[in-house]
């Protein structure tokens, strides 16, 4: 891979290129493995690496983007061409500015060696050792462990000139037995995070406990949601309502300053946190600040870009996705705060519920009451007397989010990483709810 | 180096960077060996509020490499196509599958097929490409002033996209294909939103736009600009209507929401890699599997369902997939018995079939998953108008807002845009905030009619997720209006 300094002046080489009045560059470079594997068998594994260069040009009052990805012939001057012609055909609109440097450091940076070293061979083996644990157990492994090293650079006009580089190991691994399964996940900056052995364990055990399951009643159900299952709820809120433009279009459910959800809820950006996957800056160029939306259960603040930032007469925290988008700005390094007990005590404190393993294709039902649908997996299991007693089968559930984090009952001291559907970093307690409801 | 405009089988640039690369793996100890090089080009244009939003062109082009090395797969892409990188990659996909083997007991094995050489190329009235940026934009213009006269709309978006790729594969088989794709996609959304209330509606589909493997002729025949008032209007409406009835009724579902529940609940179900675990950990398995084949019931005889990748402008409408496997129809339920799996030349061999061809790759970088083609609910005798004479009390629903499935394509539950209440035969009332839900086969037993050709249509869906990493697929779904007995219907909220 390219070192930073080689990044920057490809992005800089680029937008010199430029004919119109302001110019942006990004350039991200990933080289990316994957090992998966069925049935304890690696059946497919795969590796990729390419260089993407997107310019963005201003002039005008035109705006005119151009993306490219592959190492071909005068990259560089075929992207910016492409940018200005798109400009020129464009038609005269309301622009935003390109930002300027606000001298934020280029760090932390979630980075390891021992990832971007990985080999297929070091795959494999850790792979192996998860396979052999679940065939020793008598059941099949399925999963993946992916390792992925990504540069990126931007550069404008204005004087932004940023570059970091980051790594990131991920183990996802379902392992089903006769008639059931259990789930369990890591991710790191560094493989060398990611303990195989206690994966293996963990969703053996899951599986285990998971064989046979019968069915329950739907209906609303006091319940224990594993993180993984949090993240789920968590992303979706920053989907559809952490984004200032959600709230200048009157799609958000927040509104500052009303306590929506429990005084034990609080949810925050956090791009610093080292177990987050930490990264300095937007897609702007922009240092990404601390936001915390939700505080106690009161809607606190909402994350921004440049666009929305100007909208708003405000400083920009540093979310912005590519410009321009539709989408807006995006909180992608979600914490909750956890709470002062440990998981297994969350389980303890019920009497009759559901603890929920892992959710599956979650989906908005009505957006703006945080109404999502999606599908129990691999781990329900009933609650009885303070005890996990039996695996129950899956269940579809139908609810809001706002609701749910509106019942907390208790949240643990304890916290996993998982990653959302989109990617989304989200390092939150296990929590017990009061009500969650289930509907066939 | 940077590939020809237009590949072709008589290239030698081309031909030359596979070649290249299927000797180097042989040279490295691959057994097998298929090379695609693919160079794809994306014009996107936005305008939303009355703004352009985004003018963006996009290239991408680079070689993907599969081996298979002692019977384990491996597979390495790279956008480098100089000589020396190209070698680098073809050596670190056979690494990549011996690494593999040294886990693996079972080599995989191959379903057979003949070496062929060809070409294809997606018919078109009019290329997209040679339509200038500004008549594009104009349209679009167009559509968002004729939104904007609607008053309570909050947001306007419009957009056009066009795609052209060029695909060249070959194998260490002997294969030499050479393809380009052309599609063409366009639709608008208007969001209309109250003191506590949101309402979205979509033209000429849901997901932000409709595309067909077409020329300029299919944003022609879409009539955005026309559509557009109507279509605002319909939002807007949502906000008072009355929340949707609840309880089991009968549903008509319109052809674009019957395309959604074909993908979700048939389209999917129906992939042999899901029914033998290959998924399992990801986009999940299903509840077909391969000895259901010809003796379960998945529906009503009115119910007859295809993968179709000769169907005209569908999207997933080629001439080879990316194994080689020539474009076939299969019947994947056939008057309601369950009767085909799409599969691929591996999964094919596992069960003692051969490749029906539906392995596609999301671009040069990823492997080729077993994917949608074009799966079809064919159409049957009866009309909309028919069928809602003949309805007592339900649901005509329209456009998918919603949509959930159960990892084994079992328990689902959508939702819809529009809802009309039906009462005595007769369409009555706007509804809002539709929900039905379901079991897979209980559904589509329930099926009683299916409108017919003159109402069929054919759709395309642009964000089909699968695999790790994961791959977005164009598929297509050619769907009539279609009416369930018996359904559970509620609404959100």
């Amino acid at each position: 891979m390219r070192t930073g300094d080689e990044m920057l002046a490809f992005g800089e080489a680029a937008m010199q290129r430029a004919r119109s009045d302001a110019a942006e560059v990004i350039v991200s470079e990933e080289t990316s493995e994957l090992t998966r594997f069925a049935a304890n068998r690696i059946h497919q594994s795969v590796a990729e690496r390419a260089l993407r260069v997107r310019a963005r040009v201003i002039g005008d009052s035109r705006v005119g983007v151009a993306e490219l990805r592959g190492e071909g012939e005068d990259a560089a001057g075929r992207v910016m061409r492409s940018a200005e012609q798109a400009r020129a055909l464009s038609q005269p609109s309301a622009v935003s500015p390109l930002p300027a440097p606000d001298g934020g450091a280029d760090e932390p940076v979630a980075f390891s060696e021992h990832t971007a070293t990985a080999t297929p061979e070091q795959r494999a083996d850790m792979v192996a050792a998860v396979t052999a644990a679940a065939a020793a157990a008598g059941l099949n492994a399925y999963g993946s462990l992916s390792t992925t090293t990504s540069s990126t650079a931007i550069v404008n006009s204005n004087g932004i000139r940023r570059q970091a580089t980051s790594t990131q190991s991920s183990m996802v691994v379902v392992v089903r037995g006769d008639d059931g399964a259990g789930y369990a996940a890591s991710h790191s900056a560094s493989l060398g995070g990611i303990d195989g052995a206690a994966v293996a364990a963990e969703v053996i055990e899951t599986c285990e406990r998971n064989q046979h399951a019968t069915a329950v009643e739907p209906g609303d159900y006091e319940v224990v949601l594993s993180p993984y299952a949090v993240t789920d709820l968590l992303e979706h809120l920053s989907w559809v309502g952490f984004s200032a433009l959600a709230k200048q279009e009157q799609r958000s459910f927040m509104r500052l300053g009303e306590r929506l959800m429990s005084d034990t809820v609080s949810v925050l950006d956090d791009c610093k946190d080292p177990a987050l996957f930490p990264f300095p800056f937007d897609a702007e160029g922009v240092s990404t600040k601390v936001v915390t939306m939700i505080d106690r259960g009161t809607c606190a603040a909402f994350v921004y870009d440049t666009p929305t930032a100007a909208s708003d007469g405000v400083t920009s925290t540093g979310h912005g996705l590519p410009q321009p988008n539709t989408w807006g700005p995006y909180a992608r390094h979600l914490v909750m705060r956890p709470g002062g007990v440990a998981h297994a005590e969350l389980i303890a404190g019920v009497r009759r519920g559901i603890y929920v393993t892992r959710l599956w294709y979650v989906r908005d039902v009505h957006p703006l009451r945080t109404i999502i649908t999606g599908m129990t997996r691999e781990g329900t299991l009933l609650i009885e007397d303070g005890v996990l007693t039996r695996p129950v089968r899956d269940l579809r559930f139908t609810q809001s989010v706002v609701e749910a984090l509106d019942s907390v009952l208790q949240m643990s001291s304890d916290r996993r990483l998982e990653l959302g559907e989109d990617g989304t970093a989200v390092l939150t307690p296990w929590l017990h709810l009061a009500r969650f409801s289930f509907t066939s | 180096m940077r590939l020809r405009e237009k590949a072709s089988l008589y290239s030698p640039s081309v031909r030359d960077l596979a070649d290249r690369a299927l000797d180097a793996a042989a040279a490295a100890g691959a057994g097998y060996a298929d090379c695609r090089v693919v160079s794809r080009t994306v014009h996107g244009l936005t305008v939303k509020n009355g703004a352009v939003a985004r003018v963006a062109l996009s290239d991408d082009e680079g070689l993907g490499v599969r081996v298979l090395v002692d019977g384990s797969w491996g597979f390495a892409s790279s956008d480098r196509l100089d000589p020396m990188s190209i070698e680098t990659t073809a050596r670190h996909a056979v690494r990549i599958a011996r690494a593999a083997a040294r886990v693996n007991a079972d080599p995989v094995r191959l379903a057979p097929l003949a070496p062929l050489t060809g070409e294809y190329r997606t018919p078109v009235l009019r290329d997209p490409f040679e339509v200038s940026l500004d008549a594009k934009l104009q349209l679009l213009m167009q559509t968002d002033a004729a939104m904007a006269g609607v008053a309570g709309v909050r947001v306007r978006e419009s957009s056009l996209e066009f795609v052209r790729e060029h695909r060249f594969f070959a194998s260490s088989e002997g294969m030499a294909l050479d393809q380009t794709i052309i599609e063409s996609g366009g639709g608008l959304d208007a969001t209309a939103t109250g003191d506590d209330e949101l309402q979205v509606r979509s033209f000429p589909n849901s997901f932000g736009r409709h595309q067909l493997c077409a020329g300029w002729e299919a944003i022609d025949e879409m009539q955005l600009p026309q559509n557009a008032e109507r279509v605002a209007a319909e939002a807007v409406a949502l906000l008072t209507a009355e929340q949707c009835p609840s309880g089991r009724m009968t549903v008509i579902l319109d052809s674009t929401q019957a395309a959604m529940q074909v993908h979700e609940s048939c389209g999917h179900a129906t992939e042999l890699d899901r029914s033998l675990g290959f998924e399992a950990a990801f986009a999940g398995t299903s509840f077909l599997t391969p000895e259901l084949l010809g003796n379960f019931r998945y529906g009503s005889e009115l119910v007859t369902l295809t993968a179709d990748a000769t169907s005209p402008r569908g999207l997933g409408t080629f001439g080879w997939d990316d194994e080689g496997v020539a474009a076939q129809r299969t019947l994947l339920v056939d008057q309601g018995t369950f009767t085909g799996f799409m599969s691929s030349r591996e999964t094919a061999a596992a069960i003692g079939r051969e490749s029906n061809g539906t392995m596609r790759a999301d671009g040069w970088s990823r492997l080729p998953l077993i994917r949608m083609t074009n799966v079809n609910l064919e159409p049957g005798e009866s009309s909309l108008e028919e069928m809602i004479a003949g309805t007592e009390r339900g649901v005509y629903l329209e456009t998918n807002r919603s949509w959930s499935i159960d990892d084994r394509r079992l328990n689902f539950q959508f939702g819809t845009q529009n809802g009309w209440e039906i009462v005595d035969g007769k369409r009555t009332r706007l509804v809002r905030n539709a929900l039905y839900s379901g079991i897979t086969p209980e559904f589509w037993r329930s099926c009683d009619a299916v409108a017919g050709p003159q109402e069929w249509r054919m759709y395309g869906v642009v964000n089909c997720g699968k695999g790790q990493p994961v791959q977005l697929m164009h598929v297509g779904h050619g769907a009539a209006p279609c009416r369930f007995r018996d359904v559970h219907v509620e609404p959100a909220g």
